[in-house]
Order: structure tokens, then C-alpha cells, then sequence
């Protein structure tokens, strides 16, 4: 078919962009939570 | 967080359902053929752009009156989604184009404005990471959002005015010149679909920014030890 | 004090204060110069080319000018902290906004005044028909850089990287004063000559909505 390989290739870095964008924001959300218990393990510890 | 869930699960099936519409459902197009079904993606997102902006704009007057953080983080989270949005949008227009036209890129009226709009969000969002003091941050930046949202429809009318006197191809077909009533369902259910996601990616966004500030809080409180 | 007296003394301050050294409006004259000089280079000029043009590269010429311009602005008020005295002398924020943009639409004026009959010279362009027309255009498309430029300015000067930040502000901002501009001014300066009366009704209501928008959240700007 015509021009199939456009119409994926759309379709699939459309989707590609709002994928990354979301690994992106789970990756720094489950860093900063990795931060949070580190300190509130140094609260703990220093109490 | 189960909302939370449920929101993305949606979001997902929605997405799906919606490109299987695009593809199955919709009839297809006499003069352009398989590839004018980019077009259900390329305007659904660009809708759903422009209201993850509209958002913005509201984050920023509502932190400049009340200045509650919370408004800033709506600000941020709904431009970068608004963002990622044009993006998509701004690819997928070379990508409809080119087997069309011949030609990657073309200063018609819309896609011309799109990527304005792409550059002031950038602006925004590039503003942001300059100004280091939190409360200074969202507020300089709430102003400029709202000076840019406020930009937004002047943009589009004078490249309009701009294009009526110096015509180019109009690519995407005009939107709603003569759309058939198939095509009219499947292009608002990819509307809603994408709106859908928008809120799920925002809603995400805004609980990460809303985790920042309290590891913020908390390294401040770690560090006054 | 009322509003307009506050902003007539602020106004002339900032007045006294740039034609003691005139230094912003020589910097910027030059700069304009180098820069239609170097237009003249990526144009072939004397050409039907160059004239079609000509009225675009005016107006970028003019936003290149203020962005540069407006740099100082409100940088000059971090130097001892003047801004801080400014903002005790009057009861309304907005006046110190008011009076910078007049002095700002001001130079920016008097500097294309300056630069119009080199620009006529370089590009071969008779500017006597639609003159008055011209200048026109020239002031509410001045204004509304102006305009935005006087806000944006206040933002950047708060920044890291202001130099580069203000520039990177501004100009997607005043995207349609550019777009516009040039196109009024292009068909006035045509071989016959069309005065776009929409296009100047555009550009007012451009300045209007930035002016209202400063009026309302300029103040926010300011705040320590």
C-alpha cells in the first residue's frame, strides 16, 4: 500500500514522544523517591 | 493512586481504540489516500495541545492571585504535556506532507503558527530552569505564561493575514472543510482519546513536581541538622 | 500623586538620564547601521529582490535594535537597588512600567527616524509618498515592541543568562508586530503604494492587549 511506512511511522513516533515523556517522568519519580527514603533514613539515624 | 490508574489504563485503551478507528473504521480519503489518516493523530494532538495550554494559562492566573505552589505545578506539568504535544504535531506535519507535497516542510498558515507556539512554551519552560528561588520562579514565569497564551491568537491571525497575501499549499485539507459524517466521528473520538492521555500525563507530571518540593523540604530539613 | 504625574517625572528621569550620554541611542543607531549593511550582503541589493525585501529586513533590523536596547532597562535599576526607591516614590507600580515604555518607544522611535534615509539610500527606495502613513506604522509597531520588551526586560533582568534570555522572550512574542509590520509596510512602499489600514488596526490592538496585560500583572514583576 501506498505510503504505509508514513502513516507508521507517524503513528509510531507520535506515540514514541508520549512514551518517553512518560518513562522519563516515572524514572525521575521513583529516583526522588529513592531520595526520600534516603533521608529520611539519615533522619532516623541521627535522632 | 488507584484513580491514578485507571486514568492511564483508559488513556491507553482509548489510544488504541482511537488508531483502530483511524485505520479501520474510517473511510478512506479520495485525493490523498492511506496517508491522510495521519490526520485524525496530527489534529487530535494538536487539540489536545492547544487545552493542556489553556490549562497552563489558568495554572498561571491562579498562582498569581493566590500564589499556592500548587498552581505552579499545574503550570509546568500542562506546558511540558502541551509541549510534547506540539512536538508530535510539528513531526507528524513533515512526515503528511512529504509523500504529498514533495516538500518536508511548507510556511502555511498553520503549521507556521504551530511552531511559534512551540518556540513560546519553550520559552516558558526555558525561563523556568534560569531563575534558581522557587516562589521567584513561579511567579515570573506565571506572568509569561500568561503574556504567551495571551500572544497565542495574535499569532494565529496575523500569519493568517500573512498567508491570505502571500498563498501557500494548504496541507491538512482544512480542517472541517467537508468532512465526512464517518470521518467527523472518528476525528472526535481521537480528540477525546488524546484528551484522555493529556490528562493522564499531566496528572503524572504535576504528582512528580509535587514530590520535588517535598524532597526539597525535606533536604532543607536535612541540612539544618 | 496621581498616575500621570508619577510617570511624567519618572518619564523625565529616564529621559535626563539618557541624553546626558545619549550612549543607547548612538550603540543602537550603529547597530541598526551593521545591520542593514549586512542584510545588504545576503541580499543582492538594487535588485526587484532586495526592494521586496527591504521592508522585512527593516523590521527585523528593529527587533534585533530593541532586543539589544531594552537590555538595560531594568538591569541599570539592579545597580544600587535603585528599583527598590522606585517602588516606595510611587503608589502605583504600573507608573515606573508606563514610564520606561514611553521612554523605550521613544528611543526606538528616534533611532528609525535616524536610520530611514540610509535605509532609502542602501535599498532604493523612496520613502516621500506614503510618509506620514510610514511614520505611522513605524510608532504602533514600536509600540507594542516596546511594550513587550519593557515587561519582558523586567523578567529577564531577575535571570541567569539574561543577555541571551531576553532575545529568546521576545522575539516569539512579538512574532505577529513582525509579521505585520512588514506586510504594511511592504505594500506601502510598493510601486503603488496601498495603505493597509487593517494591518495598523492589528498592530493597535496588539499594543493594547500587551499594555492591558502589563497593567494587570506588571506589579508582580516587581516584587522583592
Amino acid at each position: 500500500m501506498k505510503n504505509l511506512d508514513s502513516v507508521f511511522a507517524a503513528y509510531l513516533i507520535g506515540w514514541g514522544v508520549f512514551f518517553a515523556f512518560y518513562l522519563s517522568i516515572a524514572k525521575r519519580t521513583s529516583d526522588l523517591r529513592a531520595d526520600v527514603e534516603r533521608l529520611k533514613g539519615s533522619f532516623s539515624r541521627s535522632k | 493512586m488507584a484513580k491514578r490508574i485507571i486514568l492511564g489504563a483508559a488513556s491507553v485503551l482509548l489510544v488504541i481504540a482511537a488508531a483502530y478507528a483511524a485505520f479501520y473504521v474510517a473511510p478512506e480519503e479520495r485525493t490523498m489516500g492511506l496517508i491522510q489518516r495521519i490526520f485524525y493523530f496530527h489534529a487530535a494532538t494538536a487539540w489536545a495541545g492547544f487545552t493542556a495550554f489553556l490549562v497552563c494559562f489558568i495554572g498561571n492566573l491562579l498562582y498569581v492571585w493566590k500564589r499556592e505552589p500548587k498552581y505552579d505545578w499545574l503550570g509546568v506539568s500542562s506546558a511540558e504535556v502541551g509541549l510534547a504535544c506540539i512536538t508530535i504535531v510539528l513531526i507528524t506535519g513533515p512526515i503528511w506532507a512529504h509523500p504529498v507535497w514533495g516538500i518536508w516542510w511548507t510556511w502555511d498558515a498553520r503549521l507556521t503558527s504551530t511552531f511559534v507556539l512551540w518556540l513560546l512554551y519553550v520559552s516558558y519552560l526555558l525561563l523556568r530552569t534560569l531563575i534558581e528561588e522557587p516562589e521567584r520562579r513561579a511567579l515570573l514565569s506565571a506572568v509569561f505564561g500568561i503574556f504567551a497564551f495571551l500572544d497565542v491568537p495574535l499569532v494565529y491571525g496575523s500569519i493568517r493575514w500573512w498567508r491570505t497575501q502571500h498563498p501557500s499549499p494548504v496541507i491538512m485539507g482544512g480542517q472541517g472543510s467537508g468532512l465526512d459524517p464517518t470521518m467527523k466521528k472518528v476525528f472526535f473520538f481521537s480528540v477525546l482519546a488524546m484528551h484522555i492521555l493529556v490528562a493522564f500525563l499531566i496528572v503524572e507530571r504535576y504528582a512528580l513536581e509535587k514530590l520535588k518540593s517535598e524532597v526539597d523540604i525535606l533536604r532543607r530539613e536535612a541540612e539544618a541538622q | 500623586m496621581s498616575l500621570l504625574s508619577s510617570t511624567t517625572i519618572l518619564l523625565g528621569k529616564e529621559l535626563r538620564t539618557e541624553f546626558r550620554s545619549r550612549e543607547l541611542l548612538t550603540t543602537t543607531f550603529v547597530f541598526i547601521l551593521i545591520v542593514l549593511v549586512l542584510f545588504s550582503f545576503a541580499v543582492t541589493p538594487g535588485t526587484e529582490e532586495a526592494r521586496q525585501f527591504a521592508p522585512g529586513l527593516l523590521w527585523l533590523a528593529i527587533l534585533f535594535a530593541a532586543s539589544l536596547m531594552f537590555q538595560s532597562c531594568f538591569l541599570r535599576e539592579q545597580v544600587n537597588d535603585t528599583l527598590s526607591s522606585l517602588r516606595l516614590a510611587v503608589s502605583d507600580p504600573f507608573c515606573i512600567f508606563l514610564a520606561k515604555l514611553c521612554a523605550n518607544t521613544l528611543f526606538l522611535v528616534l533611532t528609525e527616524l535616524l536610520m530611514l534615509p540610509f535605509f532609502a539610500l542602501f535599498y532604493n527606495i523612496p520613502l516621500w509618498p506614503k510618509l506620514p502613513v510610514l511614520l505611522l506604522v513605524l510608532f504602533v509597531g514600536s509600540l507594542g515592541i516596546a511594550v513587550a520588551g519593557t515587561a519582558i526586560s523586567a523578567i529577564s533582568a531577575q535571570a541567569r543568562m539574561r543577555e541571551l534570555l531576553l532575545p529568546l522572550l521576545l522575539l516569539p512574542l512579538l512574532t505577529p508586530v513582525l509579521v505585520v509590520s512588514s506586510l504594511v509596510t511592504a505594500s506601502l512602499l510598493d510601486r503603488e503604494p496601498v495603505v493597509q489600514w487593517k494591518g495598523i488596526g492589528f498592530l493597535a490592538v496588539f499594543d493594547l492587549i500587551f499594555l492591558t496585560a502589563l497593567w494587570l500583572f506588571g506589579e508582580y514583576l516587581l516584587e522583592e
